[in-house]
Parts: structure tokens; C-alpha cells; sequence
């Protein structure tokens, strides 16, 4: 997805700044450790002794020298430099969401923004019919069954092989694939990894989905399948050109319209922010195509700086 | 261009039937649009053009020439779109070339007319180019770049070429009185134009008086509707585009005529959908140029504040 363009006029140009030096000046306030560096900027070593240069450093005139823009990590003695803008990095056991862009024999091949192509192999994956077996070659035919080019699924990461090739798994009710709703692609930094990425958005509706890679899927609610109920499956093909009912269908473009705004003014998507804008929105009675326009993206701008400044204070009392 | 799962195409499919597009657009709304002119010092006009997460810069450069021996009263307009390949990796090498072509011969149908006609009607009026018959028109040479890509550049395209022309001819206004005092002064602004044929000089000046009556009322607006399932959308999104069946663009004037016309897409349309469009068209075309004139006064309040 590319990202939106947004254009402001004078007063809306000065109220986005002031709010952006506002937030600058909060992130110096909470901790003075994580630096941000662009290429060529020094990193402060304090002349310590035995430094490691990691990733994205170099020694120039006896000083660490950035050669990437990102953030400086520390690590006992090594320094490094973590890239924003950078592809994914894929940790065991992320929760992801994914693109099928082949199948190959016994396996899916899935887009997932990381430098290479992830592999869902048909072994590490639950079959629809529940049942703990051998994979035959009956179920090799029938793969395109499960799965077909270009559809959206959510996986796990299972981990590397020996030949640095990234394994998925799917071996829940939850993972699978994604009907009746939209991905959207943002940059992979806004999604930080919490204990939960599936959110069922109750008042909505909406399932969200908010995959490490940068995937975000925001779609109907659907209830996952229980192997027993799966008995009477000639259910499920009735309702499924059923269309989504207006009113949610509602709900999830003003969700994604919210993961849009955020993911252009660079803030960290969380189910609470992504909520709470959406709510925002709802409460000043602005469209869901006016979510995009240049006042509601300089008023969340704004409330940005108000919940941290907020959240701040509380932190000073306790 | 990624390709889109069942799922979404059917639940694309179903937003556009309920008038709630994956964005919170209804099928006729346009993204906002945003203008900056003046992006091209070298050129005579220039202007850039965002729309959505569309980006177009267009330019356009005059020079003198000398008429087609076969139509001695008319001026020449060249049109050339380049696809950068920043835009999207299917745009590097020769890949963007097709788009390239299909893009320049859609605008050079919609603001030139056919190649034999080119009369009334057409949204570049080509005689007003020439300054003296069968010696000396103005070759306007018009580029146009895609920076990003997401849907519906031809209609972007077009409203870049009309806030540039919009520039352009404000500087020739300007212009006239430079060229007089351009003995005693430096070097104008148009003094290229000037010095490219020196011997011809006496003409140009001549003929610039004639040159501000110049109707910028004419050029057109774009206005492309996608047609996708069963009805058609204004201003498509890329992913959206992935799923049409046939795009009719319809340049449409300031007086709401149409002056151009052209149909991409291989599906067949009803001629009773294609007039229904037509007259849809006309009807958006008013609002956007309305959206138009507003940026390119806030554009140039702006360019003002910054010189």
C-alpha cells in the first residue's frame, strides 16, 4: 500500500509542528538512551573501552560512526543501529499475516515483507478436516483447496532451517485464511510485538489482526471453526456470498481508515490507539472519508501529545 | 500489482454495491486532491499533482516552431508520460512503457481530439498556437511523470496539465511587457522563447497581443469512471483498478462540454451505461474543477508567500 499524501494549509502546518517538537520533547523527557542517528551522525561512546561495533556502525577518525538511519541499540558492549524503515525481521513465534504467492510441492510460498519468501509447509498446518494424520499424497493434490495464489493468510512463525529459509506454522483454529475484509500495508516498526495480535473488536464487530510483518488485517468478525462443528459442513458454503452488512462494513473503514492515519503521521499502532482514533472520529462526527483529510489527521496529531503527556504525569505521581 | 484473494475482491465487490468503498468513499467521491505549481523552474509551467496516494508532476515548455507544411494555421502540442520506476518495481527497465503509451495517447485524445480532427471542440484550441500562418507557431511540448502510482493517473494527469497550462498562460500576460523593455533590461523570464529565433523577434512581439485572449476556459478536466461488477466508480484506487472491466474517460470543459472521449478495458459497454456515464461524468467534472480552481488560488497564495 502506498502511503498517503496529506496537504495542510498555514494554521494546520504550524499546529502539526508545534504538536510534533510537543511529542519530541515528551520521548527526551521519558528516556535519553534511545538515540536516533542518520548516516554519518557520531555515536557517543564515552570512550569506553572494548566497544563492539555492530550493525549499521563504523569507525571513522577514531570515532563509531552511524552508516544507516535508525535507532541506536545497546547491548552490554555492543552498539548497534536498528533501521526503521527496513524490511521485516521475523522472530520465532511472531504472529503474521502473509500473501500466497505460489504453492510448491508440500508447501506455500508467502509474502511477508522479510528479504526472502516464507514457507508454510502443508506438514505444519492444521487440515480442514481436524483429524491428526500423515499428509498423503491425496492431500498434496488437494492443497490448492486450503490455500490459492494471491489469498491472505495468518500464521506463525515457526523458525529458521539450516538453510536460513523461514518456516510458518498454522496449527490452531485461529491462524488460516482471511475472507470478507482488507489488508492493509504499513511499515513493520509500528507493530510492536505484545502477548496479542488477534483483537476482536466486540462493539464493532471487527476482527483486527495486527501482524509483526506490518500486515494489518481488519475484517467481518468470523468465529473460528471447531472441528466438531465442522460435521455439517455443507453450512458453510451457503453464507459465504453473503455480503457484509452495512453497518459493519462501516465499522471496518473507519477502523482501517484509523490504522491509515496513524501508520502516515508514524505512531505506534496499538489496539488502543487504533480504537481510540476511531472513536475520536466518531464522537466529532467526521466522516469516514474525512478520517484521511488534512484537520483529523493534525487533531490526532494533537490528542497524540495530550495521552502522552497525560500518561506521563501519572507516571510521576506513582 | 499484487493480486487480491476471493475474499477481498468479493468484499470490494460488495463495498462498491452498498456505496461504502474500502477507503469511506462513496462510488462518485474523489480522494482529496492536493497542487503545487511552479515545481519546475526551466519549464514554462509546471505543476505537481497528489490525489490520494497518487503522485503526478507535469511540465509543460514552448517553443517556437514552424507549422506541418499540411496545416499551415495550426500550432503543434506534444504530449510524452514517463512511468518512473520509484513509482513500483513493475515500472523499472521497460516495463512502464506500455502504461507510458497507453497514457500519452489517452491524454493526446482527450485534450487534442483525433488526429484528423483537432477543430472545435477539442480541449487545446490548436490554432491560437500559430503567430503568423504557415511561418511561426508556438510547439508546446507537455511531460508528465508518475512519481507514485495508486489508480486513476490519467484523470491526475490531466488536472496537472491544466494547472500548468493555467500558469503558463498567466505568464505570458505577464510576459508582454518584458518582451517590450527587453531591450534595456536583463534576461526575462521568456527570454528562451525570445532568443531561440532572434531573427523572428518582431513577430513574436506582435503577436503576443493576441495571445492574451487566449480562452483558458477550455481546457478540460479528466474524469475517468471505472467500471467495476456492476457499477462504476470515480477516481479508482490501484487495487480497485485490478478489478475493472472497462474505464470510459471523459475530458469534460468548463461549460460542460465534452471534448474528448476514450475507453480502456476489454469488456463491452451498453450504450445506454456509456451515456449514463457520460452524463455522470459531466456532473463530477464540475465539482472537481471547482476543487481545482480553489487549490491553484491556494497554490499560488502560497507560492506568493514564499517569494
Amino acid at each position: 500500500m502506498k502511503e498517503i499524501l496529506i496537504s495542510l494549509n498555514q494554521t494546520q502546518k504550524v499546529r502539526l509542528q508545534a504538536a510534533l517538537q510537543h511529542l519530541d520533547e515528551l520521548a527526551s523527557q521519558v528516556s535519553s538512551a534511545n538515540l536516533a542517528v542518520t548516516v554519518a551522525d557520531t555515536i557517543p561512546v564515552n570512550n569506553e573501552d572494548g566497544i563492539l561495533k555492530g550493525h549499521g556502525t563504523t569507525e571513522f577518525d577514531g570515532q563509531v560512526v552511524a552508516t544507516l538511519c535508525g535507532i541506536v541499540e545497546r547491548v552490554n558492549k555492543l552498539v548497534y543501529v536498528r533501521t526503521l524503515r527496513a524490511r521485516y525481521k521475523p522472530e520465532v513465534g511472531d504472529i503474521i499475516v502473509g500473501r500466497v504467492i505460489e504453492i510448491a510441492p508440500k508447501r506455500w510460498r508467502l509474502e511477508i515483507n522479510f528479504s526472502q519468501d516464507a514457507v508454510l509447509m502443508l506438514q505444519s498446518m492444521n487440515l480442514p478436516d481436524g483429524i491428526q494424520r500423515r499428509r498423503t499424497a491425496v492431500d498434496e493434490l488437494n492443497m490448492r483447496s486450503i490455500f490459492e495464489e494471491n489469498d491472505v493468510v495468518c500464521a506463525e512463525v515457526r523458525g529458521f532451517q539450516h538453510d536460513g529459509s523461514l518456516h510458518l506454522q498454522a496449527r490452531s483454529q485461529k491462524y488460516g485464511k482471511l475472507e470478507r475484509g482488507q489488508l492493509l500495508i504499513i511499515p513493520a516498526y509500528l507493530v510492536k510485538r505484545r502477548k496479542q495480535h488477534f483483537h476482536h473488536l466486540e462493539q464493532y464487530g471487527v476482527d483486527l489482526i495486527l501482524g509483526c510483518n506490518g500486515f494489518v488485517w481488519i475484517g467481518e468478525h468470523a468465529e473460528p471453526i471447531d472441528s466438531e462443528v465442522l460435521e455439517d459442513r455443507d453450512k458453510i458454503p451457503k453464507d459465504k456470498h453473503r455480503d457484509t452488512p452495512l453497518e459493519v462494513r462501516r465499522n471496518i473503514c473507519r477502523i482501517s481508515n484509523s490504522v491509515r492515519l496513524l501508520s502516515a503521521l508514524g505512531f505506534a499502532l496499538s489496539v488502543e490507539a487504533i480504537v481510540d482514533t476511531a472513536e475520536a472520529s466518531k464522537s466529532s462526527n467526521v466522516d469516514i472519508k474525512d478520517m484521511l483529510g488534512a484537520e483529523f489527521y493534525v487533531q490526532t496529531a494533537e490528542r497524540e501529545v495530550q495521552r502522552r503527556a497525560s500518561l506521563l504525569k501519572k507516571k510521576r505521581f506513582v | 500489482m499484487v493480486g487480491l484473494s476471493a475474499g477481498e475482491k468479493q468484499f470490494m465487490h460488495g463495498g462498491i454495491a452498498q456505496d461504502l468503498r474500502s477507503d469511506g468513499r462513496q462510488r462518485l467521491q474523489f480522494r482529496p486532491i492536493s497542487i503545487q505549481t511552479g515545481v519546475i523552474p526551466q519549464a514554462n509551467g509546471s505543476a505537481r499533482v497528489t490525489l490520494g496516494a497518487t503522485v503526478v508532476i507535469a511540465s509543460i515548455k514552448a517553443e517556437l516552431g514552424k507549422p506541418a507544411p499540411l496545416r499551415p494555421d495550426k500550432g503543434k502540442v506534444v504530449i510524452f508520460i514517463d512511468c518512473s520506476p520509484t513509482a513500483g518495481t513493475m515500472f523499472e527497465g521497460r516495463g512502464g512503457e506500455e502504461l507510458s503509451s497507453e497514457l500519452s495517447v489517452g491524454l493526446q485524445r482527450c485534450l487534442l481530439g483525433g488526429k484528423s480532427g483537432a477543430e472545435a471542440g477539442a480541449g487545446i484550441d490548436l490554432s491560437s498556437l500559430v503567430l503568423a500562418e504557415g511561418k511561426i507557431c508556438w510547439d508546446l511540448y507537455i511531460d508528465g511523470l508518475v512519481i507514485s502510482s495508486d489508480g486513476n493517473l490519467l484523470d491526475a494527469l490531466a488536472a496537472a496539465i491544466k494547472v500548468c497550462r493555467f500558469i503558463f498562460l498567466v505568464r505570458f500576460e505577464i510576459s508582454s511587457p518584458w518582451q517590450v523593455a527587453l531591450s534595456n533590461t536583463g534576461i526575462p523570464k521568456v527570454s528562451v522563447i525570445v532568443e531561440a529565433s532572434a531573427e523572428d523577434q518582431l513577430e513574436v512581439n506582435v503577436s503576443d497581443e493576441e495571445f492574451l485572449q487566449f480562452d483558458t476556459s477550455g481546457v478540460p478536466v479528466i474524469v475517468t469512471l471505472t467500471k467495476v461488477g456492476r457499477h462504476y466508480i470515480a477516481d479508482a484506487t490501484s487495487e480497485e483498478e485490478s478489478q475493472m472491466s472497462s474505464a470510459v474517460s471523459v475530458s469534460v470543459n468548463r461549460h460542460g462540454r465534452v471534448c474528448g472521449l476514450t475507453k480502456r478495458g476489454g469488456a463491452g459497454l451498453d450504450p445506454s451505461v456509456m451515456l449514463d456515464m457520460i452524463s455522470v461524468a459531466k456532473h463530477a467534472s464540475e465539482n472537481l474543477i471547482a476543487v481545482l480552481d480553489s487549490e491553484i488560488a491556494a497554490a499560488e497564495a502560497a507560492e506568493d508567500d514564499g517569494s
